[in-house]
């Protein structure tokens, strides 16, 4: 296990320096984020002057250079769109709201998904499953954007029973629901087919002509075996969250989480920001990929990490 | 089963210690308190706040939302209206300005006197001390302006353009400073309508973001980044003591969310309310600010190059329909320069040219370019309110009066390629242009001289005018100067004039304030009733 | 295992009871059904909806210069607000237009045309490329196989929307700069399928036989690779296609996308939410729910493709499953 973990932590390493590198070749070779910068109104010179100064007119190699001496120490640059603030410290400052969002949005989607689930496989095909599984096909295929148009008009514009915005747990009522809705589909299909699976399966039929309840029995083996594609699943929900679509979600609700920062660092061509960014998203998706195969391991020891 | 709820209550509990950790940022203001008695929440607990706690001032607490975050604090370095939002009320210049534009003393006694062509005399007010109490006098004023002069060496700022001029600053006595400029300027008063002032031991720092420390009626009590930042009364205040106590600015990009929350009574006020939006908010306030949505014609080169073109392309908008449906109703037609009526050297005499469609069809087919294409670009970021649908909407009036029109909306980046772009102009550029300092001149210098980097003109006695307006000491000679400037461009049409759209407010309904022509947010004009 | 088209189905060998329970009818049956694909989608309803949903929206899309009022860009101030012909428009705007005076109606027919071609372009590129990668590892093994694999492994962890994103902000917005860069994020997926099915076409004995007689690569591809790929890459092509066309709708959201002057629904939803949320939200419900429509439709079908197009692997599996309840506890 150990090895495996290791060889994982290498190959994760290997990821978070390919990304890394791609930002920086893309964003040094295309971008230039002075233009942003100054006023308007600013001469070329003064531009060229502040390219210089920020040493953006170096040759690439020397500023990749110069960028993995201080990565190796810790330091990513200076934002420039959050004037004088290093970009690692922006990260940390945004990401906790992120982190925030994304742990309601998936505390929402286990507890709404699994009980889901399980309903919709205790008759197969009947009412309460078609019903179900089609809410769940149509929470999954609803861009998330859309939905959180919809839960706003509904729950801020009309109702004003939520408000959204920067702010408390309240403003984060909303935002969680359209992380997690799209989610619970995905993740109700799943515990729907292994609750299935087990309920058909021999070891179940037996143990119900012994006459153990329904409960026990799902209690006990069902719901082990659904653990393995679920938290899989789930692991991919977060990462597909965490590095891409708390970016939407924020925008449309206007949380200031680390998300709405990529958007604005990417629409402001803040190099440095958007590297932090990646970085620690690549570094999150990593772990977590990790983790997921660690509870793999946990939840089933037969299962052979490869 | 158990390794399953072990794992399933570590995730509860890890969703709950998360939102635990980011829960306290609730208002630490809230906006239904009786405004009658508040006192300012005590800034002792963060590391970042303010020097001093100014002790319990009576007086309402307000909620302000801003469509952006300041990028810095630091009253120097950035050019930033969420920086200028805070900062205007935490720090003070030297001149100010009447809510309709005029120049005013503030930090001086008086408006400066001139000692020679390029020496400025300032007499500085007594008594006024800053937040850490420090005592306010010339040697502020001369930090001050030898920080601004060392950022602009340094290539650390982004205001050169207001400051370029300077040369340096002498302290005469405790309160008697000269301020000296590269050549004759008649811009320096104002200059120091803009350039706050800080202490001698603040100027000697990188950056102020952590702890602004000024004049102002208001002092910094903390923040919270990407949430909000609040500020507090200060007692030891030179000037009338504010009715309002204590002020938070929350930060809210989206337009719809902003309006949400003014309904809801989150915030008090809004600023860049749709226009489409007016009807939706407790209050509205308007104001013709200095917003000036104009198009660069190419003068030089290409189909814009006959001068009837130029006309015809302007004939054949119809800015009062612009008006009223982009803009709700909330702009005016402007009237044939880019200087609005509150600004030295507007010409009174110029009209907007009107909106003839035929007149316009029949211009460019005597010009021999019916049918031709006509390149218009534009910026797809939203940068200035409605623009899009703005250049959209040109668009389609110049495909009625008969040109094809290749309408580009390149990302900010891109367009900011195509402005800058001297060697290959493009027919029509689109761009918002806004006078923050209320002077002429570097509005003029950017667009109208041919020297300046948004220009699309080879007019030589046109450059000379807008040169010799800024370097005239003469407030009256500068005046007729420029309008003589903005006639030329009128005449030629070098612009496609559009609409100078207003500044839109949104209060809630116990907000009391009137917007002000320089769109600063001054809490100290502000109050409550009720 | 850290790549969504796994993670989305992990539950693949339940696929069988899954449809068919669905359908609630034993799956035995369902395989003895008669009249073909076709027969099987009318049975189907939901299948069968899908499928004709989609059908004319994409021949709306197809026909959309003949269908639409007008030119979805031709704004003209003097129509703003017009209202829809059910509220007492006009049908020069049968859905009414928008605050710039665009035709509502013209801007959805564009925009699905827009959807579905940069859907289709991606499935395209990111396919063509995949499966050539896919077959080449598989094909070649060894240390190409490792390395291709690895790059695979390795993009599979890059945050695509972000770098999407970012690429867009830098390359700008249009159908084409959107499909290649929204390609260069997917590709992975199809590498990794085709290789599966070159490594598992290659054991079979016929085919090792095939190579040991000296048949050309080639020829063992095209004969007996690319048949077998025709399944599973269906499936796959068509869930890929659905999620193609929510990035797509989410970047122009972010207006990081399509700009004008193309037309897509995720543009649409941006403007309307910025400027119609406490106006008329219609505009923002309609672009929306076409979206939503659309890739509801797309997912209902792919699953139903993907039970129907298999019958042998469902007999397979329901094998194997049978077997392995018996024995495992």
């Amino acid at each position: 296990m150990g090895r495996y973990i290791g060889r994982r932590l290498i190959q994760g390493l290997v990821v978070i320096f390919g990304v890394t590198v791609f930002v920086f070749v893309v964003t040094r070779l295309i971008g230039d984020p002075v233009k942003f910068m100054l006023p308007l109104s600013a001469t070329p010179e003064q531009r060229e002057a502040r390219r210089d100064a920020m040493g953006l007119n170096d040759p690439l190699v020397q500023q990749f250079g110069r960028f993995l001496r201080d990565l190796v120490q810790g330091d990513l640059g200076e934002s420039s769109y959050v004037r004088g603030t290093p970009a690692l410290e922006v990260v940390f400052d945004y990401l906790p709201r992120t982190l925030q969002l994304v742990a309601v949005g998936m505390l929402l989607a286990i507890v709404l998904s699994i009980p889901l689930g399980v309903i919709a496989s205790r008759k197969p095909g009947g009412t309460t499953d078609r019903v179900l599984t089609t809410l769940s096909l149509i929470g999954l295929s609803m861009p998330q954007f859309f939905l959180g148009y919809v839960l706003m008009i509904a729950f801020t514009v009309r109702l004003r029973w939520f408000e959204t915005g920067p702010g408390g747990f309240m403003n984060l009522v909303l935002p969680s629901i359209c992380l997690a809705l799209p989610a619970v589909g995905r993740l109700a299909v799943v515990v729907r087919s292994a609750m299935i699976d087990e309920l058909n399966s021999q070891y179940v039929k037996v143990a119900k002509a012994k006459g153990l309840t329904r409960r026990r029995i799902l209690g006990v083996h069902a719901l082990r075996n659904a653990g393995i594609p679920y938290v899989t699943l789930l692991g991919w929900e977060v990462i597909r969250a965490i590095a891409g679509y708390t970016v939407v979600v924020e925008s449309v609700f206007n949380w200031p989480g680390l998300g709405f920062m990529a958007s604005t660092a990417v629409k402001n061509q803040d190099f440095y920001l958007i590297q932090a960014i990646v970085f620690v998203v690549a570094v999150m998706v990593v772990l977590i990929n990790i983790a997921v195969d660690i509870a793999y391991k946990l939840l089933d020891p037969r299962v052979k990490l490869s | 089963m158990r390794t399953r709820h072990r794992l399933l209550s570590a995730l509860v509990v890890l969703g709950v210690v998360a939102s635990a950790c980011g829960g306290d940022d609730d208002d630490t203001t809230s906006t239904d308190t009786p405004p009658a008695t508040e006192a300012p929440t005590d800034s002792g607990e963060t590391p970042t706040t303010s020097p001093t706690t100014s002790p319990a001032i009576e007086g309402a607490s307000i909620t302000i939302a801003l469509g952006s975050e300041p990028t810095s604090l630091d009253p120097h370095i950035v050019d930033d209206g969420g920086e200028r939002a805070i900062n205007d009320n935490i720090y003070e210049t030297l001149l100010a300005r009447t809510p309709d534009g005029e120049l005013i003393p503030s930090l001086a006694t008086d408006l400066p006197t001139l000692i020679d062509d390029t020496t400025w005399e300032f007499t500085l007010r007594e008594g006024v001390t800053f937040h850490d109490g420090t005592p306010f006098n010339a040697d502020a004023v001369v930090a001050t302006v030898e920080r601004m002069i060392g950022l602009i060496a340094a290539e650390g700022t982004d205001n050169a353009g207001f400051y370029d001029t300077l040369t340096g600053a002498t302290a005469i006595d405790e309160h008697t400073v000269q301020i000296t400029t590269s050549g004759p300027d008649g811009v320096l008063p104002a200059r120091m309508y803009w350039l706050k002032i800080v202490t001698p031991a603040d100027a000697a720092k990188d950056d102020l973001s952590s702890a602004p420390n000024g004049t102002g009626p208001y002092a910094f009590v903390e923040r919270e980044t990407g949430v909000a930042i609040e500020l507090a009364a200060y007692a030891g205040y030179w000037g009338d003591a504010p009715s309002i106590a204590d002020v938070t600015y929350r930060f809210v990009t989206e337009g719809g969310t902003r309006l949400a929350g003014l309904k809801s009574g989150q915030y008090d006020l809004i600023t860049n309310l749709p226009p489409n939006d007016v009807a939706q908010a407790p209050q509205a306030a308007a104001i013709q600010g200095q917003e000036n949505p104009i198009i660069i014609l190419d003068a030089d080169d290409g189909i814009t190059a006959d001068v009837n073109v130029r006309k015809a392309l302007n004939l054949a908008l119809d800015k009062q329909a612009i008006a009223d449906v982009v803009y709700a109703g909330y702009a005016v037609p402007v009237d044939g320069q880019l200087l609005s009526p509150s600004i030295l050297g507007h010409n009174d005499d110029i009209n907007a040219y009107p909106y003839d469609p035929e007149q316009a069809k029949q211009l460019l087919e005597e010009a021999g370019v019916a049918g031709e294409t006509i390149t218009l670009v534009g910026e797809s970021s939203g940068r200035w309110l409605n623009d899009r649908e703005l250049v959209e909407a040109i668009a389609s009036y110049w495909t009625e009066a008969g040109l094809n029109v290749d309408l580009q909306t390149p990302e900010f980046g891109a367009y900011l390629d195509v402005l800058f772009d001297r060697s290959n102009r493009a027919d029509a550029i689109f761009v918002s242009s806004s006078n923050d300092l209320l002077d002429p001149s570097r509005q003029l210098n950017t667009y109208y001289s041919l020297s300046g980097v948004g220009s699309s003109n080879s007019n030589a006695e046109l450059q000379q005018l807008v040169a010799d307006g800024q370097s005239s000491l003469d407030a009256d000679e500068r005046a007729t100067i420029y309008q003589e400037a903005v006639q030329i461009a009128y005449d030629e049409a070098y612009f496609a004039f559009l609409v100078s759209n207003q500044d839109l407010y949104g209060l809630s309904e116990r907000m009391e304030w009137t917007p002000r022509v320089d769109s600063k947010l001054l809490v100290k004009e502000m109050s409550v009733n009720g | 295992m850290s790549d969504e088209y796994t993670a989305q189905h992990a539950d693949e060998e339940h696929a069988t009871d899954d449809e068919a329970a669905i359908q609630g009818r034993p799956y035995e049956i369902s395989a003895a059904r008669r009249g073909g694909l076709f027969g099987e989608l009318v049975r189907d309803k939901l299948g069968f909806a899908s499928a004709l949903f989609l059908t004319l929206l994409a021949l709306a899309a197809l026909f959309a210069p003949l269908l639409a009022p007008d030119d979805p860009n031709r704004g003209n101030l003097s129509r703003s607000m017009a209202s829809p012909v059910w509220n007492g428009g006009s049908w020069s705007n049968p859905m009414g237009a928008d605050w710039q005076g665009y035709d509502v109606l013209s801007r959805l027919l564009y925009g699905a045309r827009t959807s579905l071609f940069i859907g289709l372009l991606v499935v395209a590129l990111a396919g063509t490329f995949g499966i050539i990668v896919g077959v080449i590892s598989g094909y070649k093994g060894g240390r190409v196989d490792r390395w291709l694999m690895g790059w695979v492994d390795v993009q599979v962890s890059f945050p695509g929307l972000l770098l999407a994103m970012l690429l867009v902000a830098l390359v700008g917005g249009t159908v084409w700069t959107v499909a290649i860069i929204l390609a260069v994020n997917g590709w992975m997926v199809y590498a990794r399928m085709t290789r599966g099915v070159v490594l598992s076409v290659r054991e079979r004995p016929f085919v090792e036989a095939a190579e040991m007689v000296g048949s050309s690569p080639l020829r063992v591809i095209t004969k007996h690779v690319l048949p077998n790929l025709v399944t599973p890459l269906a499936t796959l092509a068509v869930l890929e296609f659905a999620r193609i066309i929510l990035a797509e709708a989410a970047l122009s959201f972010l207006g990081l996308g399509i700009q004008y002057p193309g037309v897509t629904w995720g543009l649409d939803i941006a403007r309307a939410g910025d400027h119609e949320l406490f106006g008329n939200q219609w505009l923002i419900i309609y672009p929306g729910l076409l979206l939503s429509l659309t890739v509801l439709a797309v997912n209902l079908l792919s699953s139903w493709l993907r039970v129907m197009l298999d019958p042998q692997e469902r007999e397979k599996r329901y094998a194997a499953s049978v077997t392995d309840k018996a024995g495992g506890m």
